[in-house]
């Protein structure tokens, strides 16, 4: 900075700033209103807070989907151990006695554990599968998201562009596709929410209600 | 008997579908082939034969309130069942499945119990178990 660069205070005063601030608002507001895009800002300040929402939900979501897999493995192993451990019992008994521990019952009650086992190995390995629903929940959300993310960022490149000085224009016109949003997906927040059902036994009973 | 029947799974996400053809599977119900959107069940209901119909709601191209309305326009196919299986969590979705012609409804995450109770409940009911 040279000695007679007046400082920066004395140049531009509080109030110039705030004017100026001021007319650049202004433009803008003027910029978005002619282009018609003051209702869609309007609508992006009203679904921010929902992709937050919906952004929290997908977290959840897999949260909780892991846990139940991690539980669902963990109660697996067990039983899994379990049937090891006691195939490893019986053998060392047959090994000593094979007469006997068929005759004693040690055979069929081995058996007998073993399918129990199994059932519950398998109701395990179907909970895990179950989990995986999240996939199909989260990437609805997700899409949604996304597709809100991809309108924002046409539009403000549309304005970018509508604004931009002449001799940085860009000739090409943009085209951007109206923000539609597909059907509601599932729902990330059903407190307070009359117009949706919670679980399962709620659509029974709307439809048992309506005579269905 | 039930064991014979032939499902169709409709969903967008292959990862639902397969938890579905499982369950089903699980279920005793073995014979059960794919569609990603109503578009590609409609042609397949077209082309074989089916018995039962498992569909989601949102789905690009045609969605299952289009797939149902379509199925319940066709002479051909309008006796199958259309059990669908969707996060559309709006009551007025409810409503509209029904007044459609849905034989039932099952909003998404749901159990491998509900997908057999009301598999089962729709056959009963339709006298083909």
């Amino acid at each position: 900075m040279s000695a007679e660069s007046p400082p920066i205070a004395a140049a531009i005063s509080s109030t110039e700033v705030h004017h100026q601030l001021g007319v650049l608002t202004r433009q803008l507001h003027d910029s978005l209103t002619g282009l018609g895009l003051a209702a869609k800002v309007k609508d992006w300040a009203g679904e921010l807070p929902d992709a937050k929402s919906r952004l929290s939900y997908i977290a959840r979501l897999t949260g909780e989907a892991a846990e139940k897999v991690l539980n669902s493995v963990d109660q697996a192993k067990e039983q899994h151990d379990h049937i090891a451990s006691e195939t490893r019992r019986i053998g060392a008994l047959i090994v000593q006695d094979p007469v006997g521990t068929v005759a004693k019952g040690h055979v069929m009650n081995f058996i007998n554990d073993v399918e129990q086992a199994s059932k519950k190995v398998d109701g395990h390995l179907t909970e895990i599968m179950m989990a995986q629903d999240f996939h199909d929940l989260t990437g609805q959300v997700i899409a949604k998201v996304v597709n809100l993310a991809a309108t924002i960022e046409d539009q403000l490149v549309q304005l970018l562009i509508q604004t931009a000085p002449p001799e940085t224009a860009i000739a090409t016109p943009v085209t951007h596709e109206p923000y539609t949003p597909a059907l509601d997906g599932p729902v990330v927040n059903a407190q307070g929410n009359p117009d949706v059902v919670t679980d399962q036994s709620e659509v029974d009973d709307l439809l048992a209600s309506l005579g269905f | 008997m039930s064991k014979e029947l032939r499902f169709l799974v409709v969903d967008d996400f292959s990862t639902m579908r397969r938890i579905v053809r499982n369950l089903l599977k699980e279920s005793g119900f073995v014979d059960a082939d794919e569609a990603e959107d109503g578009v590609v069940a409609l042609q397949k209901l077209r082309s074989s034969n089916f018995d039962f119909v498992v569909s989601d709601i949102n789905m690009p191209n045609m969605n299952g309130f289009q797939l149902l309305s379509e199925i319940k326009k066709d002479e051909k196919l309008k006796h199958l069942p259309v059990l669908m299986v969707t996060a559309e969590a709006r009551k007025e979705d409810i409503v509209l499945a029904a007044q459609q012609g849905a034989a039932g409804y099952i909003v998404k995450p749901f159990t491998k119990a509900t997908l057999e109770d009301k598999v089962n409940h729709i056959l009963t009911k339709m006298g083909l178990k």
